[in-house]
C-alpha cells in the first residue's frame, strides 16, 4: 500500500509549457526540445510509489529535476501534466483550501539551504508551522520545545538562526518540518550544505528519528553513498527522467545503464551487495555442503566464511527457507563484476 | 540591420549634418529676430495673450471661502481629514510637551542605546540639549510632533501603496512615473493645491510635507516586499501559510529594515520643508528661522537653524539605527565601551566606564530577574513577553521617573540652563558686515562682490533676457535644444510648456529667473566639475570633500541662508550663493563616481601609448564619465530650481520672489502662477538635460 503514487509528472519551464507539451516530440531529448521551444523539460513522464514507512531516496546529478520533482509533489510547482495522488487523494485535482490543508497537516518540507526565517527565535521558527494553522501561542511553543529536545537543541529555543552552526540550522529546520507532525516528509537535499562529517551525524540522526517516528520520507540527494546509506529504495535521475528505481543492491549489482554504473563505481560493492543479490539459482546443485547463509548478509561478511573453502552455501530468506545458492566463485564473479 | 544603416549613415555625412543643424540653428535665430523688429507679439510675449489663471484661481479661492461650511466636498472630505490629523497632532504636541524635559532626554537616551549602544546615546542627548539651551524647546518638540504625525501618515498611506504596489506590477507601473514627479517637483507646488483647499495652518503644512514625503515610504515598501527572497516565500508556502499569513509573518518581518530606509528618507524629507511648512503656517522651529530672517536677526536665526540641523542629525541617525538593527537573542553589554583602550589608561574615564559598567550590570540583572519572574508566572508559552523584560523595566522606570518629577513640577527646560548664541553671533555679523563688507575700503569684500555681480552680471543678464532678446528666440532655443537632444515629441512638448509659460503671464519673470539659474548653474559646474575631477584624483581630496558634501546634503536648506544673509545682505546674490552651496553637490559626487568608475585598462591602455596625464583625462576618462558628469549637471539645475522659491524668500527677484508676494499679498493665484511657471520650467529644463545625458551615455557604450 502507498501513500504516494506520481502518475506520468511532467514539468516543463517556459513561456508556453501546455502547447509544448501537446507539440512536442517525446523522443526527443531535452537539449532538442530547448533548442527547437526554448522550453526546459524540468521533469519528464516521472511515475514512481512510495511505501508509508519508507525513505525514498531520489538522486541525480544536479540539474536533472529532482528539485522540480519533489515541489511538484505538494504543487509548490504546479506539474505541467500528470497525476499526484496521496493516501488515494488527487492532490493536483485540489483547490487552494484543500491543497492548503495537506501542506498544513499532511506534507511537511526540508530545504537545502534550511529556509529558516532569520527574524524569528527559534521556537518560533519551529512553532511556524503550528503558528500557520492557528494553533495558540503557549500550545505551540510547548509542541517546539519538545521536537526541539528530540533534535537534540534543547537550551537553544530562544536564539536567533544567524547565531547557530550550519548544522544546527538544519536540525531546527528538521525539527520545523516534525513539529506539523506530518504523515510524509519531503527532504530536498537537507544535508548537502554541511560539512561531511556533520552530513553523517545528520544522516544518522536522521535514521534515529525514523526509527522512532516511521515518517514517509521523500529524500532528495546528488551523494549516492548518501542515497544507499538512507534510502530503503533509491530512484536514479537523468535529464528529468527517472532510469533506475530499486533498493541500493540492486542498483549497484545491476546498473540499467552507463550513467548509473558511474554512480555505483566508487562505492564499496562489499558493503553493499547481499547474499540475495549475487546468488544463483538452487536448481541442479544439491551437493550443498555449507552452512546456511541469511540473505541479507553482506559480501564483507560473508568473505572470512567463504574464502577458505570450496563449499556450496546455501542462502535462506527469513523463514529459513532456501532460495538460492552461492559459493567462493559467486563471490568473486560479482566483485570483478564491477 | 537597423542599427548598422543608422550609424553608416550618420557616419558618412556627419560633418555635413552638425554644418547644416548649426546653420539651421543660426538662421532660425536670425529670421525670429529680423522678424520681431516687424512684430511686436513676436519680441515681447503679448499681454492679451494672458489666459487668466490668476483671476480664476482667485475667484476659486473665493468660492471655496464662502462654501467651505457648507459643500459637502468640505464637510464629507476635506473637514473630516483636517480634523483627524488635527487631532492626531494635537495628542503628540500636548503629550511631548506634557512630559518633564528630564524624561524626554532620558527615553530617547536610552532607547538610543538600546537599539545601538551608547555612543548614539549620547549624541542623541548632545543634540536634545542644545534646543532647549537656546530657549528652544517648546519649539522644536512642536516641530518634533509635527514630523511625528506627518511621518506616521505618510507611513499610514505609503506602507498600504507600497504593498500593493510590490504585489500588482500594474500598480507599480502606474505609480513609479507619478512617484517620479512628486520628487522632481519643487515641495510649493503641493503647497498651492492644498492651500486652497484647507487654508493656512498646521494642518495644511502637514498634508503638503505628508505629499512631499511619501515617495520613498512607498517606494521602499514596495523594494523590500520584491526583494524578500522566492526561497523565504517558498517556505512559508510550503507550510501551508495563507497569502495573507506569508505577507504578515515573512514579507513585512523580512522588509522591515528596508522599509525602514523608507522611514528614514520620509524624515529627512519631511524636515526639509520644516522651513517651508512654516510659510504656511506650520509653528514651531521654521516659524522662528522665518521671523528672524524677516527681522534679520541672524542669531536668533542660527539658533534656530542648529535646532533644526540637530534635529536632522538625531532623527536620521536614530531611524538609521532603527534600520540596521539587529536581531540578538541575549541581553549582552552591548556597546558601553565608549572610549578606546590608550584613552581608558586616564583615571577619570576609567572610573567614568567603570560606573556605566555598574549601571549596566544592574539594568541587566534587573532584566534578567524579571524575565525568569515573567518565565515562571506565565510558562514558556508567554515568551514574546519575557523576551522584552529590558523594555519591560525600562517603560517602567520612565513611567515613575514622569510621575515623580511631574510631582516635583519639573516640565518645561529651565530658564536657568538657558545658553544664547544669539548675541554674539548678531555681535560678530555686525562685525562682519562692518569689516568684511569692504576690507579697508580697498573695493574688496563681500559688499563690493555682490555689487559687481548686481551690476554686472545680473543686471545685464535681465535686461538681455527679458527687454533685449525677442521671447521668440528664447523659445526657440529651447525647442531646438529639444529637438537636438531627442526629436519632435520632445520638441512639441518642450513648444507647449515654453508657450504656457508666456499664456499664464510669466514670461518675464521666468526670464529673470533663467537668468540667475543660468549664473548658478553655470557657477555650479564651473566649481564642480574641477573639484569633481580632483577627488577622483586624490583620495585625500576626496576624504576632505566627501563630508563637506554630506553636511551640506543633510542639514535644511535654510540653514544655509543665516550665514550667506550674515556676509551678502539680502538680495538676489545671497540667493544666488545659497543655490549654489546647495546645488553643486551633485555635479561633484557624480564627476568623481563617473571618473573613478572607468575601466583601469582603459587608462592603462591609453597610458601604454604614452598618453600624457592630461590626455587620459581629456581624452579617456571625461568622455566615458560624461554620462555621469550630466547626470549630476541635470541633477543640479533641478536643485537650482528648487531653491528659487527659497532664494526669493532672501529677496532674490524672479518667480520666486512672485510666489512669496502672491502669499505675503494675499494673492493665492500669483503664487500659483508663478509656482506653475517654476514647475514648467524645471520639467523643459529636466527633459532636455536628461535626453542630453542619455546621448552622451549612448556615445560612450558605441565608443
Ligand atoms: N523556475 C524555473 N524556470 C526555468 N527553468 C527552471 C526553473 N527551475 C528549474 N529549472 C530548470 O529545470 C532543470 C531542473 O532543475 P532542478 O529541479 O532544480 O534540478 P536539481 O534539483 O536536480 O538540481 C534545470 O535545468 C533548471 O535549469
Ligand atoms: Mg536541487
Amino acid at each position: 500500500m502507498s501513500t504516494v503514487q506520481l502518475r506520468n509528472i511532467w514539468k516543463i519551464f517556459g513561456p508556453n509549457p501546455k502547447y509544448v507539451y501537446d507539440t512536442m516530440d517525446r523522443a526527443a531529448s531535452r537539449g532538442e526540445i530547448l533548442s527547437q521551444t526554448g522550453h526546459v523539460v524540468a521533469v519528464r513522464d516521472v511515475s514512481l510509489e512510495v511505501a508509508r514507512g519508507e525513505i525514498f531516496v531520489v538522486m541525480g546529478l544536479s540539474g536533472s529535476g529532482k528539485s522540480t520533482l519533489v515541489r511538484c509533489l505538494s504543487r509548490l510547482i504546479e506539474p505541467t501534466f500528470g497525476q499526484v495522488l496521496i493516501n488515494d487523494v488527487d492532490v493536483t485535482a485540489m483547490n487552494a483550501d484543500d491543497l492548503r490543508q495537506l501542506r498544513r497537516h499532511t506534507v511537511s518540507m526540508v530545504f537545502q539551504r534550511f529556509g529558516l526565517f532569520p527574524h524569528r527565535r527559534v521556537v518560533d521558527n519551529v512553532g511556524y508551522g503550528l503558528e500557520v494553522r492557528g494553533m495558540e501561542l503557549a500550545e505551540r511553543r510547548l509542541k517546539a520545545y519538545e521536537i526541539l529536545q528530540l533534535v537534540g537543541l534543547d537550551g537553544w529555543e530562544d536564539r536567533y538562526p544567524h547565531e547557530l552552526s550550519g548544522g544546527m540550522q538544519q536540525r531546527v529546520g528538521l525539527a520545523r518540518a516534525l513539529a506539523v507532525d506530518p504523515e510524509i516528509m519531503l527532504c530536498d537535499e537537507p544535508f548537502s550544505a554541511l560539512d561531511p562529517l556533520i552530513r553523517r551525524d545528520m544522516q544518522d540522526e536522521l535514521l534515529n528519528l525514523q526509527h522512532e517516528l516511521h515518517k514517509t520520507i521523500l529524500f532528495i540527494t546528488h551523494d549516492f553513498h548518501e542515497a544507499i546509506k538512507l534510502g530503503d529504495r533509491i530512484a536514479i535521475m537523468k535529464d528529468g527522467a527517472i532510469v533506475q528505481v530499486g533498493t541500493a543492491q540492486q542498483i549497484v549489482a545491476h546498473p540499467v545503464d552507463e550513467y548509473v554504473r558511474e554512480f555505483t563505481q566508487d562505492v564499496p560493492r562489499t558493503k553493499v551487495l547481499t547474499a540475495e543479490t549475487i546468488m544463483l539459482s538452487q536448481e541442479g546443485k544439491n551437493a550443498l555442503s555449507g552452512e546456511a547463509v541469511l540473505y541479507n548478509t553482506t559480501i564483507e561478511a560473508l568473505i572470512p566464511r567463504i574464502s577458505a573453502t570450496d563449499a556450496l552455501f546455501p542462502v535462506v530468506n527469513a523463514a529459513d527457507e532456501i532460495i538460492g545458492v552461492l559459493d567462493r566463485h559467486t563471490v568473486l564473479m560479482a566483485l570483478a563484476e564491477s | 540591420m537597423a542599427q548598422t544603416t543608422l550609424s553608416q549613415r550618420n557616419r558618412l555625412p556627419a560633418r555635413l549634418h552638425s554644418l547644416l543643424s548649426w546653420g539651421l540653428f543660426a538662421g532660425g535665430i536670425v529670421i525670429l529676430l529680423m522678424l520681431s523688429q516687424k512684430l511686436i507679439a513676436l519680441d515681447i510675449f503679448p499681454e492679451n495673450w494672458n489666459i487668466g489663471l490668476r483671476d480664476v484661481l482667485n475667484e476659486f479661492k473665493r468660492w471655496v471661502v464662502v462654501n467651505r461650511n457648507s459643500h459637502w466636498m468640505f464637510t464629507f472630505f476635506f473637514e473630516p481629514l483636517s480634523a483627524v490629523i488635527d487631532f492626531t497632532l494635537r495628542r503628540i504636541e500636548n503629550f511631548l510637551l506634557w512630559l518633564p524635559w528630564p524624561v524626554v532626554i532620558f527615553a530617547v537616551f536610552i532607547f538610543a542605546e538600546r537599539i545601538r549602544g551608547l555612543r548614539l546615546a549620547f549624541l542623541m542627548v548632545a543634540c536634545l540639549l542644545p534646543m532647549g539651551m537656546f530657549g528652544l524647546w517648546e519649539e522644536s518638540l512642536q516641530t518634533l510632533a509635527l514630523m511625528v504625525t506627518a511621518v506616521i501618515f505618510s507611513l499610514v498611506l505609503g506602507i498600504p501603496l507600497g504593498i500593493w504596489s510590490a504585489r500588482n506590477d500594474m500598480v507599480e507601473k502606474i505609480l513609479r512615473p507619478i512617484l517620479d514627479a512628486m520628487q522632481t517637483m519643487p515641495a510649493f507646488v503641493y503647497l498651492i493645491p492644498v492651500l486652497l483647499f484647507f487654508g493656512v495652518a498646521r494642518v495644511p503644512s502637514i498634508i503638503a510635507t505628508v505629499i512631499y514625503a511619501l515617495p520613498p515610504a512607498i517606494r521602499l515598501t514596495s523594494l523590500g516586499l520584491r526583494s524578500v527572497s522566492d526561497e523565504m516565500i517558498e517556505a512559508a508556502d510550503a507550510f501551508g501559510s495563507t497569502e495573507k499569513q506569508v505577507l504578515r509573518k515573512v514579507q513585512l518581518p523580512l522588509a522591515l529594515p528596508t522599509i525602514m530606509v523608507g522611514v528614514n528618507q520620509t524624515i529627512m524629507m519631511a524636515l526639509s520643508i520644516v522651513v517651508i511648512a512654516a510659510l504656511i503656517g506650520a509653528g514651531g522651529l521654521g516659524e522662528v528661522v522665518l521671523k528672524a530672517l524677516r527681522r534679520l536677526r541672524v542669531g536668533s536665526a542660527l539658533e534656530a537653524g542648529l535646532a533644526i540641523v540637530f534635529m536632522a542629525v538625531l532623527l536620521d541617525r536614530l531611524s538609521a539605527a532603527l534600520a540596521q538593527i539587529e536581531r540578538h537573542s541575549i541581553q549582552q553589554f552591548r556597546g558601553y565601551r565608549l572610549f578606546s583602550e590608550k584613552q581608558r589608561g586616564i583615571k577619570v574615564i576609567a572610573w567614568l566606564e567603570r560606573g556605566i559598567s555598574r549601571v549596566y550590570a544592574f539594568g541587566v540583572t534587573l532584566s534578567v530577574q524579571v524575565e525568569k519572574y515573567l518565565a515562571k508566572t506565565f510558562g514558556p508559552g508567554a515568551g514574546w513577553l519575557y523576551n522584552r523584560a529590558d523594555w519591560i523595566v525600562i517603560s517602567l522606570f520612565l513611567l515613575l521617573a514622569t510621575i515623580l518629577l511631574l510631582l516635583l513640577g519639573v516640565q518645561d527646560f529651565p530658564a536657568a540652563l538657558h545658553f544664547d548664541i544669539s548675541r554674539p553671533v548678531d555681535a560678530m555679523v555686525q562685525w562682519m558686515q562692518v569689516n568684511l563688507y569692504n576690507i579697508g575700503d580697498s573695493g574688496i569684500g563681500t559688499g563690493p562682490l555682490r555689487d559687481f555681480l548686481i551690476i554686472y552680471v545680473f543686471k545685464p543678464l535681465r535686461t538681455f533676457l527679458t527687454d533685449q532678446v525677442p521671447w521668440t528666440v528664447v523659445a526657440f532655443v529651447f525647442v531646438y535644444a529639444a529637438f537636438a537632444a531627442s526629436g519632435w515629441r520632445l520638441m512639441l512638448s518642450v513648444l507647449a510648456l515654453v508657450l504656457s509659460i508666456g499664456l499664464i503671464g510669466m514670461w518675464p519673470f521666468t526670464m529673470d529667473t533663467l537668468g540667475q539659474t543660468l549664473v548658478a548653474g553655470v557657477i555650479c559646474v564651473g566649481l564642480g566639475i574641477p573639484l569633481g575631477i580632483w577627488s577622483s584624483k586624490s583620495d585625500r581630496a576626496d576624504q576632505m570633500i566627501r563630508p563637506v558634501l554630506d553636511f551640506l546634503q543633510t542639514i535644511p536648506i535654510f540653514v544655509y541662508l543665516v550665514p550667506v544673509i550674515m556676509l551678502f545682505g539680502t538680495g538676489s546674490v545671497a540667493g544666488l550663493i545659497a543655490s549654489v552651496l546647495y546645488a553643486a553637490v551633485p555635479v561633484i559626487r557624480l564627476t568623481n563616481a563617473g571618473i573613478r568608475s572607468v575601466d583601469v585598462a582603459l587608462k592603462e591602455s591609453a597610458q601604454a601609448f604614452g598618453s600624457t596625464w592630461l590626455q587620459t583625462l581629456l581624452k579617456i576618462e571625461i568622455p566615458l564619465a560624461l554620462p555621469a558628469i550630466m547626470l549630476g549637471i541635470n541633477q543640479t539645475i533641478m536643485m537650482v530650481l528648487a531653491m528659487v522659491i527659497i532664494a526669493g524668500l532672501v529677496g532674490a527677484t524672479g518667480l520666486g520672489l512672485e510666489v512669496y508676494q502672491g502669499f505675503a499679498n494675499d494673492n493665492l493665484g500669483r503664487s500659483v502662477e508663478a509656482g506653475l511657471a517654476i514647475v514648467l520650467c524645471a520639467i523643459v529644463i529636466d527633459r532636455i538635460t536628461q535626453q542630453f545625458a542619455r546621448k552622451a551615455s549612448q556615445a560612450a557604450n558605441i565608443n
